[in-house]
């Protein structure tokens, strides 16, 4: 019971923090410079009537406020708005492109997981061996670089030199195979990973090295716990030490970890899409941006927000269930 | 008497660090037979815990054990030879890491750590941390292993011992998990328990009930103990024979009441004079003047002789060995004090040290041994000590 009422409680929190982004996206949305509904014009000869026409349609000709009150309220009644550029609803674009993103910065995350936590223990392991100030160069130069030119450096050595892989778009293993053209689901599968490899990698590397840095430090002092020494002198082998009795405990920074960095892989996102040329919430975003369609860049801010802040809850959740010392906030 | 359960001959433990070599355990001598509690007592710093830990070999980096043996049970635990290249090489028979791990940690040897709060994994239940250990030390299924382990809570006293199973560490109290920490050990079946302080972080009352606890379990276990601590109160409740430890070395061995009636060295009887005692009556306690120095850069000739109330010219120059100078109860009452009519310095006919006379003191070096054989002692000349070429202690 405890579990539910605690999760409640998080996404209750959670609304004032969505109103937060709200406020502020709207508000540097509309300060931005530029008109949209002359930007839409563009090319025709931007005539007075229509552009009047249009912004009532709209409701663009109305005070910031009100605007933003009538946003609100749509909102809360479940309507993300209109794209006036692509005169579609923005819930049905945001379901187009949410797969594409989700997709993408998932991968990554399973990438940067598997990848960085063995290479942390072992650095922590062989502390102050070569293994260990290997990896912690690689690190350090996973930390430092940007994704984007990783994505550019991968498609130029594995796309263009090597022509191993492709670079631009993704195949969707959730569509049927005669969408994109293939077989069978094999083949399609197959194309679907040979797709996201390099826009994964490109985008998890940051994560990875982050992880690897924080599971090295933890795993050394974790080693050094009475718990280990104990577990030592009970003659328990090293491996079952490394893999249960020093594990455990030093996973919970990187859950930690794992939940905040998903701003930094949201937003990583939005480079990388462009880059791979990957037609998900980034580079919609952008193009909202480019065009001024102000409740596209509201819906996506708003998507990517609430998807933030659920990426938050159920990392405090899976504490608990991590470490036996963390309650729901309630009293035995 | 029979072959001791445990033998110690001058094992030497030393920290490399960057700072200089720590020696933190310098030649100590001790055994201990079955059934038996052997104490081993001292300040902080003086390598009790390095040295319990050297027995099991676990010390960890950059301590390495470079001298001396042990041996259980006819078996070396460790030892070293001198190789055919002049150098020291583990001897043959010594066992390796794996067997040490397999046979000896946990089977032969168990532990019970001074700090119950940080020894139990927070991220698994109490239950589940004892049942690995008995499973992995006495071959057990994991259902056996299982109802041993809810037997050994019941023995030491934790109620629903069932349900307690389940339960994790942050649900017990500090004294609840000192006694799993207990049970821990003996739930293994060793032969030999090392306690280091495993009562100095609980209050008195709570110490007293594990004391307690401990002596009737040793009675129907018939386990052997080392005991650590820095309380001569715990030594004379539970001990039966003790090993002072000042600096790194023993300075006297005895049977317990042979130590607190018959007190040989200076430094033990400074122990006994700083803490209350029921058979005396003080006005005042006598604290011990001053700190133990760094095992790093040790004091010449006696260690102890910068804080000793007795201390002499010849303590700055003759480092005494530790020697039998007694016997009680079958057992050797073993000291290391130059006052002592066995070492013949004549330090009767030494100069006191006035306070400032220290400054005199040379360090960096142990000094001459001294030893009733030793010829090094009536010269009355400092040598210097070499790394590993300390002399033998008998």
């Amino acid at each position: 019971m405890g579990l539910l009422k605690y999760t409640i409680y998080r996404l209750l929190q959670a609304i004032p923090v969505l109103i937060g982004i709200s406020i502020i996206t709207f508000l540097l949305a509309n300060l931005a410079p530029g008109d949209p509904v002359r930007l839409m014009l563009q090319g025709q000869q931007a005539d007075e009537e229509l552009v009047r026409t249009i912004e009532q349609r709209y409701g663009l000709d109305q005070p910031l406020h009100v605007r933003y009150w009538n946003y609100m309220t749509g909102l809360v009644q479940g309507d993300l708005g209109y794209s006036i550029h692509r005169d579609r609803p923005v819930s049905e674009l945001m379901l187009e492109r949410a797969g594409p993103t989700l997709l993408l910065v998932l991968s990554a995350y399973v990438f940067a997981i598997v990848t960085a936590i063995p290479l942390g223990i072992i650095a922590a392991k062989r502390r102050n061996e070569p293994t260990d100030h290997i990896s912690r160069i690689v690190a350090l130069i996973g930390v430092s670089t940007p994704s984007f030119w990783i994505g550019i450096m991968l498609i130029i050595i594995f796309a263009v030199q090597l022509g191993v892989l492709p670079s631009a778009g993704l195949v969707y293993p959730w569509q049927p195979p005669e969408a994109a053209g293939h077989d069978g689901y094999l083949e399609h599968w197959i194309e679907s990973i040979r797709h996201l490899i390099l826009p994964m990698i490109a985008l998890g590397t940051l994560q990875m090295a982050t992880l690897m840095r924080v599971e090295r430090t933890q795993m050394i002092e974790s080693l050094q716990e009475e718990y280990v020494k104990l577990a030592r002198a009970y003659g328990v082998p090293e491996r079952t030490i490394l893999r249960k009795h020093a594990f455990r405990s030093a996973q919970l920074p990187i859950i930690t970890i794992i939940g905040l960095n998903l701003s930094t892989a949201l937003g990583g996102a939005v480079l990388i899409e462009t880059v791979f040329a990957i037609n998900g919430m980034g580079r919609l975003f952008i193009e909202a941006i480019q065009q001024l369609d102000y409740q596209l860049i509201m819906g996506v801010t708003m998507v990517l927000g609430a998807i933030f802040v659920i990426g938050v809850v159920i990392t405090d959740i899976s504490y608990a269930y991590i470490d036996p010392r963390v309650t729901y906030g309630e009293r035995e | 008497m029979s072959e001791p359960l445990l033998r110690v001959e001058n094992l030497k433990t030393q920290f490399f660090t960057e700072s200089g070599t720590v020696r933190a355990v310098d030649g100590i001598s001790f055994e201990v037979h079955e059934g038996e509690i052997v104490g081993l007592v001292g300040e902080s710093g003086a390598g009790k815990s390095v040295a319990s830990m050297s027995l099991m070999r676990l010390v960890e980096d950059p301590g390495e054990i470079v001298g001396g043996e042990i041996t259980y049970r006819g078996e070396t635990l460790f030892g070293l030879e001198e190789g055919p290249d002049g150098e020291l090489r583990e001897r043959d028979e010594m066992l390796s890491e794996s067997e040490m791990r397999e046979r000896i940690r946990g089977r032969e040897i168990a532990v019970i750590f001074q700090d119950p709060m940080e020894s139990l994994n927070p991220v698994f239940t109490v239950g589940g941390q004892l049942r690995e250990f008995i499973e992995l030390n006495r071959d057990l299924s994991s259902g056996e292993a299982r109802d041993e382990a809810i037997r050994m809570l019941r023995e030491v006293g934790i109620p629903d011992p069932a349900e307690r199973y389940e339960e994790y560490p942050h649900q017990f109290s500090g004294g609840m998990r000192q006694r799993v920490l207990i049970a821990m050990a003996l739930a293994c079946e060793p032969s030999l328990i090392i306690a280091d302080e495993p009562t100095t972080a609980l209050d008195v009352t709570v110490e007293g009930q594990i004391l307690d606890l401990v002596d009737d379990l040793q009675d129907r276990y018939d386990t052997s103990f080392v005991w650590v601590t820095h309380d001569m109160g715990v030594v004379a409740e539970i001990c039966d024979r003790v090993n002072v430890m000042y600096l790194g070395e023993i300075v006297e061995q005895a049977p317990v009441d042979e130590l607190f009636y018959d007190t040989n060295h200076p430094y033990t009887k400074a122990l006994l004079d700083s803490m209350p005692r029921p058979d005396r009556t003080v006005d005042e306690l006598d604290p011990i003047e001053g700190v133990m120095p760094e095992a790093i850069e040790p004091p010449s000739g006696c260690r102890f002789h910068p804080r000793c109330p007795d201390a002499r010219e010849v303590c700055t120059r003759v480092h005494p060995e530790t020697l039998e100078v007694d016997r009680a109860d079958g057992y050797p009452h073993r000291t290391a004090c130059v006052k002592h009519d066995v070492f013949d310095v004549d330090y009767d006919g030494s100069v006191p040290l006035e306070p400032g006379d220290e400054a005199e003191t040379r360090v960096g070096g142990t000094g001459t041994e001294a030893g009733a054989d030793s010829n090094s002692s009536s010269t009355g000349e400092e040598e210097p000590a070499s790394p590993d070429g300390g002399d033998p202690q008998r």
